[in-house]
This record gives C-alpha cells, structure tokens and sequence, in this order.
C-alpha cells in the first residue's frame, strides 16, 4: 500500500531555471515519495533569457511558500503589468497588452462590443482607456489588486521582471536546504535498458553512476534525454515563427520611475525586447537569421539601446517548436528540452511552470509509470503549446508592415488554420472562440487584435440597445473612474520600497 | 454601421416550455425583431418541454429572459432543487446524494476528495456525502439559501430549481404575450427551401405562411425543421441503455428539494416532488423488457421512446436545433432543460447576422460537441459503473465499452483520485466525485500529494468536518415550512 512504497528517484539533468524549478517543486510538494537529484555542469551556461513572466509565476511563489518580497530582492525584480508593444501593428502605433480585462460587461455582452458601436461614430475611443491595468502601467503606477471580486481593483493580476540567472540560484539554495541533491559534472553516456528503452542511469565524467526511475530533461535546447537519447521527433513550427536567434545585452538603469512592464519593440527582422528589473535593464533582439546576419543584429541592438551598456552582445540560438511528447518511457522533458516559443509573450518559464504542475499532479509513486499518465500529460502540454502558437503567430501576422522582407514574410504567410479560424471569427463580429483553459484567454486575444488594428466590421446586436447618449456618458464616467483610481496608486518605484522588496543600494 | 445584418425576425417551432424559452430570449436580444411561435402539437418524447429539474445555470438563464425567480417560487412554479438521492443505485444497495455542492477545505493542501479517500482506504472515514453540506441537507430533506459567509458551510453549494412544468409553460406563455410575441397553434404543413439550402418560409395547416430569418426548431426529437435539412444524429444507445420512458404522478407527501432515483431490477424509477404534486416516471430498455409492472403510475399515458444521442450540426444555415430536437437524453441527471437553456444562451453569446455565417456556426458547434459529449458521459458512469447486477436491465449492461473520454476521467479516477480536464462540462469536479463516489468508484491509489500528510491528523481533520455538518439541518426548517414562508411573505420590492 502506498504507506509502504519506496520514493521515486528522480534525476534532474539540468541546473537551469526549469531545472531549479522542479527540484524545488519536487522536494516542496512531493518530499515523501520523491529524491530528487540534480545534475548540472558549471561549464554549461543558462539561457536565463527569460526575464519576464507572466501572473501565474505567481502560484508557483506561494506553492513554494516563499516571501514575495525576500524573492523579489533576491531575483532584483520588478512588477509587471503587461508588455507595451510598439510598431507592430504598424510603424508608429503602440499599444499596451495588459494583464487585466477591459471594461464591465453590460446585460451579459461583453464590453468590448459597447465600445466598437461606439467606435463607429467617435473615433477617439479607445479600448484601452477602460482598463485600469493598461493605465496603471502607463503611467508606471501599482497597487496590488484587490481580492473583492466585486471591486475594479480585483480586474487585473500582475507578474514578476527578474534576473533569472539570480532565480535559478535561488532555488537551488531552496532546494539543497529541503533535500535535494546536486551533483556537478559532465555527463558522458546515457544508460538504456537494452529492452525497454528507459533510461537507466547517467554516467558523469567523474566515473560516477547516477540512478534513477524518472528523469527529467532539463537540459535546455539540447534535449539530450528525450531528444538525442530517445530520438523523439521534432515538430518544427519556425515557418511560423521564423526568429531563430537572439542577442542579448543588459544596460544601466535611466534615472526615473521603473515602468512596470516589458517593452516589445519591432524591428527591422524581429523584435526588441526591454526589461526593466531594479539593478539594470535586460535588451535583446529576437531576429530571423534569413533575414539579417548576426553583427547587423547586434550592431542594432547596440544602436538601439539607451544607457551604458554592462556587457557585450551576447548571442543565442533556437528554433520555434517542440517535441512531439514531452512524455516518453520514464524521461519527462520540462522547459526548452521539450520545445521552444519565442520569448515574445513571455511563455517559457510560464510552460516550465505548467510542465511542473502536470508532473506533480501524474506523479509517478513508487517509481511506477502508467502509460495513461504520460498520455494525459502530453494531452495537456499539447493544449498549452497548440493555444500559445496561435496567438504568437499573431502577432506577426496581425500587421500592416512592409517595410522588410521579415515583414512581407510574416504578413503574407499562410498561418495554422485553427488561427485563421480564429482571427475570422473575430473579424466578422468581434468573438473570441473561447476556451476555460489556456494561458490567453478572451482579454489578451482582444488586446492584441485590436492594437495591431484588426478591428472586427461587426458586433453584438445587443449593444445596440443602450440610448447611444447615455451609453457614453456611462462610458466616459467609467474612464473617471479608472482615472481616480489610477491616481491614488503609488509609483512602482516607490511600492517597491514600501514593500520591502527593494535590493539595498 | 454594423456590418453583421441584423436578424428581423424568428421563427420559433415548438410552443413548449423550450420554444417558449427561446422565443423569449430571442425577443428580449432582438428587441427590433419580429419573433413568432408556431406552437406545434406537444411531442410527448420531447422529454425537456415536460421534465421539471435544472442546474444551477438556471438563474443566469431567467435572469436574460426576464423572469423573476420569486415571484416563480411563490406562484408555486418553482421549487429548490438541491440533490438527486440515488437509491439501490450500487453493488451495496447503499443510498448517496448527488448535491450541488462541494466537501470540505483541502486537508493540509490535498483535495478534500483525495484526502478523505486515504482515510476511508484506512477505514477511518464515514461515507463521502457526510462530508458535503449540501448532501447533509438533502438526506433530511431540507434546503436555505446559500449565504456567502466566509467558513459557513451554507456557502459551499449552490442550488437549482425544479420548475413545475405546467405551470412554468403557463407563465412563459404569459411572458410572451406581454412581449407581444405571436402564438400560432398549429401543424406544421411544409418547409419551404430558400436556394442556399436554408428555409425560407413555414407552411403551417392554418394556411399561413412564416417567413424568416432565423428558424428555432424547438419541436422535439423529430426535429420537424431542422431534419429537412438533412440528418446527421450520433447515437448513444451503446452508452444510454434507457429507451423507453413513462411519465405519471406518485402520491405527493409535500415539497422537497431532492429528487429521488431508485434502481429496479427492470430499470428505474425517477421522483420529484413539486409544490403541490409529484412527479414520477419509470425508465426502461425495450430491447430488455416489456412495460414493466413498476412503471404503471397514476396519470401515465403510453411510454414514450427515447433515441438516446446528439445532432453533430445542430445548426444548418439558418435553421437551430435546440432541445430534444438537438440532443435527446433520459432524465437521469436531470439534464434535458439545462442542455436546451445552455443551447439558447450559447446562441446568443454567439448571436450570428442574417446570413448564419459558417465560422460562427463552427464556434457554436465547437462548445456544443464539447458540452454535449460530457453530458453523455456523466449520464453513461451512472450506468456502466453502477455496479448493480440483480435484474435484466442491469445484467444487459455487462461488458459494456465506455466512451473514450470517460475512460480518460475513469482510468485516472480509479487509479489517483484525479479528475481530468475537459472544456464545457454540465457537472462541475465536486459533481462527477459525488457521483463516482456515491457508485462506489473509489480511488484504489490516492494522489503522491495526499500521501504527505499524516493519516491521522487528515482523518481526525475530516471527522471534525463531518460532526460538524452532522449537526447542521437540526437547526434549519422543514423544506415544506421554508418554501411556506417564502410564499406567504409579502412580496419584495423588485431589486434595482
């Protein structure tokens, strides 16, 4: 009985951001059925590109049971209320999407189509005013949001900005203190049984052997477990999401307030990202080598970014994709060992972090795997990736550019028919196929539909009920009310403070 | 200018509770819109026009057609409904409540489901609907309105109504006539086809022609409307065993807020008390049995015949489906009004123009396979795990397959305690594990998580709960004295 079963011996390759993660998942969550063993090699770098987040980074905080502000001062992190995306759409426009909802819903029609009746006959609306989220972030403003579901402080959520070559650390400190093991070395050869395939064991340079019943392949885009040992196939999604490299260098702070979100600029073949954490700021520009050669991409970062550069230019590879499962005989890919999607949305820990979740929840006790929960596991890790393409590749395609060939490209492309399904639906009367579970639901696919103005020719006929007079006026006294409360919320800066999570000058 | 063209008018097939319904809700979404009932003979297999229980979604749906759920309650239309109470319906003979409701607070962290099932495993648990407020309630019969105060065990469930149907039909005819709809009764003649395929036009025995945008075929299984459009029906039967159903009335020992389904060997007998009467109904297989000797009930007419399943397309270009005319299940969970009221909300979230573009119609078809087939399958466990062998029509049942995306949430029930995720469900978590648990499916493998907790604090944690709950209904009223009060008070002042 389960009383009596030996702990799952799980092996950890990777010492990573998602292999940090687990093992402090595991020993949290699991200490009585799991050992968990990380194996990591000091000459392996991180990519600890991933230095935005989205809000659920924050479950993983409270399941972990940490202090929000001892993480943030460890991590050097900011808040972040969403990402301000400029020149997408077309060159010039900008818009913020906002980890937060638009508007109040009115007779049980979503807001959204008041406003584009609305828009029809005033063309200043703009969507944007009626979320609080979008305002606060604006003008760099934050107050945690509120629990009263009905209160417009409960619209939106936020998320962390962080050093993640500071987290990775920082779990495995957590990690150690709870249990873990670490060993560090090369591993020279994976051991399989011959009959069954599972990877039996790593044996590490150092002559040592280690054991498992459950690996976990977090050994970053190499894959070396469930891709170079199991050979499982690649499904390569780069004609969608053309950017394949990156180049990354991080600045000095500017004097003056810390905005509260990611900044995603496009650029010439890609995009630029901005990361405002308490110490520095993180750039980078996310390129389609097809496109551009590498020194043209650095030489534009380098021209690109304001304030003193703290390093050289430093550059990645990757390709848009993932394994087929991320689930085969007893090795569990979690991170970019089991697929990759373009930082753009800031996806990647957050598909770690759902990985994780799974694995906790399938956990394989005593050491048994059932092929029914590698399967329910993969089912689940299909429906993230699937939904978190489509709205990538939106992105992209939602745009009006054509002043690059990476431009042409993406806007002309064909694009995954669940997509353009989509995208059509929303055009002929602004619905959003909708599902309950998913990382983007309705508010971020609105957002990004309409500020890279794909605006829909149709609404709801119920919201053309309301006296048109009346519905404006209840819509402007909305903007006031947003506006008030803007206004009495601290500076990111200073809540930061106030909150004990600055790190000391 | 709204490029979507505006429906101006509907056409509604059905004058029962279901087209009523619709014909309502269309009216008050299309103010500007001419909607009319062509209210066709009752089809007595037209199982959700005659079948009083709903889920909770029921007060969302009133609320967008108007209906004001006190003034039902005191017109003796309604009454709550908080649980079915299943009896015989296990290997041992046990009685358990589905309630609307769920257990206890996680145990340290673990799902109170996953908990308790460690501490029963151990024998150091009572049954599971000890545990659930809503449960307790129900097994003395009584109902209060949720509150919503923090650690209250009135505010873990939520509540339906059972809606008496002739009198709901009466009130819904009389809301449409304030809402000037036109009722027309009468046969239906023909369909008249536009080019696309569509239909133009209703030709009813009267002599009158309907024309419309927008057709509602709310007339039943035979989907008098609709069918002329082509038939794409996905059978259930292997899943669904009942095919035969009789409707009558049982002895009314006054109101209460339970439904009761009792297992007989030739089928089962369903019971819900309204107001003022009880109604009843026995299920059977044909292929099984003939009429059995139980299901001769006062007031039954002829048995009528269930053809368990779903229309795949429910909506063809501008011709709806909704109600039995789209899916057809018995009334063993009490489903058949929930699916149509989920239906005409679905389709006015999703309201299309004029033309019933194909992509609107493909998102309104992809949230209905999606609601339908876990209808399907949360009626299907009550069959195919009841565990029950004495009599034809269970013994029939043996061996049978289940659906595939039962067998997911089955295998990964049986084997950890874990309910898997699927869009659109009818029943929510606590639901599918008050039923699994009630046939006696218990986890024989509890989730790595729970095993991280001593078993005996989480059992004592449990027990507490349950003595807790055990002293609950004491101290509320007779269901039959709060329904009472609530009918004699004076009336409120509507809210707002």
């Amino acid at each position: 009985m389960s009383g009596e079963r030996s702990k799952t011996r799980v092996v950890v390759l990777g010492g990573g951001t998602a292999g940090w993660m687990t093992a402090a998942s595991l020993v949290r969550l699991l200490p009585h059925a799991a050992e968990v063993h990380l194996v990591e090699s000091a000459e392996i770098g991180i990519v600890g590109v991933g230095e935005a987040t989205l809000p659920h980074l924050r479950t993983f905080v409270e399941t972990l049971g940490l202090n929000e502000a001892e993480f943030m001062r460890a991590t050097h992190a900011t808040f972040k209320l969403g990402i301000d995306f400029r020149d997408f759409g077309a060159v010039g426009t900008s818009y913020i999407h906002p980890f937060g909802s638009f508007g109040v819903e009115r007779a049980g029609v979503a807001f959204h189509h008041y406003w584009r009746r609305l828009a029809e006959t005033r063309a200043d609306e703009d969507l944007f005013e009626y979320s609080l989220c979008n305002v606060m972030a604006a003008q760099s403003r934050f107050a945690p949001p509120s629990s009263d579901t009905n209160s417009m402080l409960s619209t939106y959520s936020y998320a962390y900005q962080f050093d993640a070559t500071l987290f990775a650390p920082y779990l495995r400190d957590y990690s150690l203190a709870r249990g873990a093991r670490r060993t560090e070395g090369r591993v020279v050869e994976v051991e399989q049984d011959p009959e069954s395939g599972d990877v039996q064991a790593l044996r590490m340079e150092s002559g040592e052997r280690i054991e498992g019943d459950l690996f976990v392949d977090c050994s970053g885009f190499i894959s070396l477990l469930l891709g170079k040992t199991l050979g499982e196939e690649w499904e390569d999604w780069s004609h969608w999401l053309p950017c394949d490299r990156a180049v990354a260098m991080p600045s000095e702070s500017p004097p003056g307030p810390i905005e509260p979100y990611t900044r995603a600029t496009a650029m010439t073949a890609g995009w630029r990202w901005r990361i405002p954490l308490q110490h520095r700021v993180g750039n980078g520009y996310v390129y389609s080598s097809s496109h551009i050669s590498d020194d043209d991409a650095a030489q534009a970062l380098v021209a690109a970014v304001k304030g003193k550069p703290m390093a050289d230019p430093r550059l990645l590879r990757f390709r848009a994709g993932r394994r087929r499962r991320s689930w085969s005989k007893n090795v569990v890919a979690v991170g970019l060992a089991s697929g990759f999607l373009e930082p753009l949305e800031s996806t990647s820990i957050y598909l770690a972090q759902g990985a994780i979740t799974q694995l906790v929840e399938l956990f394989p006790a005593g050491g048994r795997i059932e092929e029914a929960d590698r399967r329910e596991f993969n089912r689940m890790v299909d429906l993230e990736y699937d939904r978190i393409r489509d709205f990538l590749i939106l992105h992209y395609h939602a745009t009006t550019r054509s002043d690059s060939s990476f431009w042409d490209h993406v806007r002309t492309m064909s694009v995954p028919d669940s997509l353009q399904e989509k995208i059509e639906l929303w055009r002929r009367s602004g619905r959003v196929a909708r599902y309950s579970q998913g990382l983007f639901l309705e508010p971020s696919w609105i957002a990004v539909y309409v500020g890279q103005g794909i605006l829909p020719d149709g609404w709801d006929e119920r919201a053309d009920l309301p006296d048109e007079a009346a519905l404006a006026r209840s819509m402007a006294a909305l903007r006031d009310r947003i506006a008030d409360a803007v206004r009495q919320m601290p500076n990111h800066g200073d809540f930061i403070q106030r909150r004990n999570a600055a790190i000391a000058p | 200018m709204n490029a979507k063209q505006a429906i101006r008018s509907v056409c509604v097939a059905g004058g029962g509770i279901v087209g009523l319904s619709a014909a309502l809700a269309f009216t008050r979404a299309l103010p500007k819109a001419k909607v009319t009932v062509a209210a066709l003979p009752a089809d007595p297999a037209a199982l959700a026009d005659r079948l009083p229980s709903t889920l909770p979604m029921v007060g969302r749906f009133h609320a967008a057609i108007g209906l004001d759920e006190m003034e039902l309650v005191r017109s003796g239309a309604a009454t709550h409904r908080l649980a079915t109470r299943y009896v015989n319906w296990s290997a041992g003979g046990e009685t358990w409540h589905h309630a609307l409701g769920g257990a206890g607070a996680d145990v340290g962290g673990v799902p109170f489901h996953k908990a308790w099932a460690k501490a029963r495993a151990a024998g150091r648990a009572a049954p599971y609907d000890r545990h659930i407020a809503a449960a307790m309630l129900a097994k003395a019969d009584k109902f209060v309105h949720p509150d919503n105060r923090e650690d209250s065990p009135l505010g873990t469930y939520l509540y339906a109504l059972r809606l008496d149907p002739d009198l709901y039909r009466a009130r819904l005819q009389q809301a449409c006539d304030a809402a000037r709809i036109e009722r027309l009764p009468t046969a239906l003649a023909g369909v008249e086809r536009r080019g696309d395929g569509g239909a133009a036009a209703l030709l009813l025995d009267s002599g009158r022609r309907i024309e419309a945008d927008l057709f509602l075929d709310c007339a039943g299984p035979s989907a008098p409307v609709r069918s002329v459009l082509g038939d794409d029906f996905e059978d259930w039967s292997a899943w669904h065993p009942a095919d035969r159903f009789v409707l009558g009335e049982a002895a009314h020992e006054g109101p209460s807020p339970v439904d009761v389904v009792e297992a007989r060997p030739e089928g089962w007998r369903w019971t819900a008390p309204l107001a003022a009467r009880t109604m009843s109904g026995f299920a059977y297989a044909s292929s099984v049995t003939g009429v059995p000797g139980a299901a001769s009930l006062r007031g039954a007419a002829e048995p009528v015949s269930i053809r368990p399943g779903r229309r795949r397309s429910p909506w063809a270009a501008n011709v709806l489906a909704i109600g039995d005319a789209a899916v057809a299940v018995d009334p063993l969970a009490g489903l058949n009004l929930h699916l149509a009221q989920s239906a005409i909300l679905r389709a006015l979230e999703l309201l299309p123009g004029r033309d019933c573009h194909p992509l609107e119609l493909a998102e309104y078809h992809r949230r209905t396979e999606w609601e339908t087939q876990r209808a399907r399958d949360f009626i299907a466990l009550h069959y195919l795990r009841s565990g029950r062998t004495d009599g034809p029509f269970w013994a029939a049942l043996a061996g049978r397959a289940v659906p595939d995306m039962l067998a997911v949430t089955l295998e990964q029930w049986e084997r950890r305690g874990r309910l898997p995720f699927f869009e659109e469900e009818s029943v929510d978590k606590d639901g599918w594990a008050a039923v699994l648990l009630g046939l006696g499916v218990v986890p024989h493998d509890v989730d790595p998580v729970a095993d991280g907790i001593p078993l005996g604090r989480s059992a004592e944690a449990i027990a507490r709960h349950a003595e807790r709950l055990a002293a609950l209904p004491a101290r509320l009223p007779a269901y039959a004295d709060y329904l009472e009060r609530m009918r004699s008070a004076p009336a409120q002042p509507p809210r707002r």
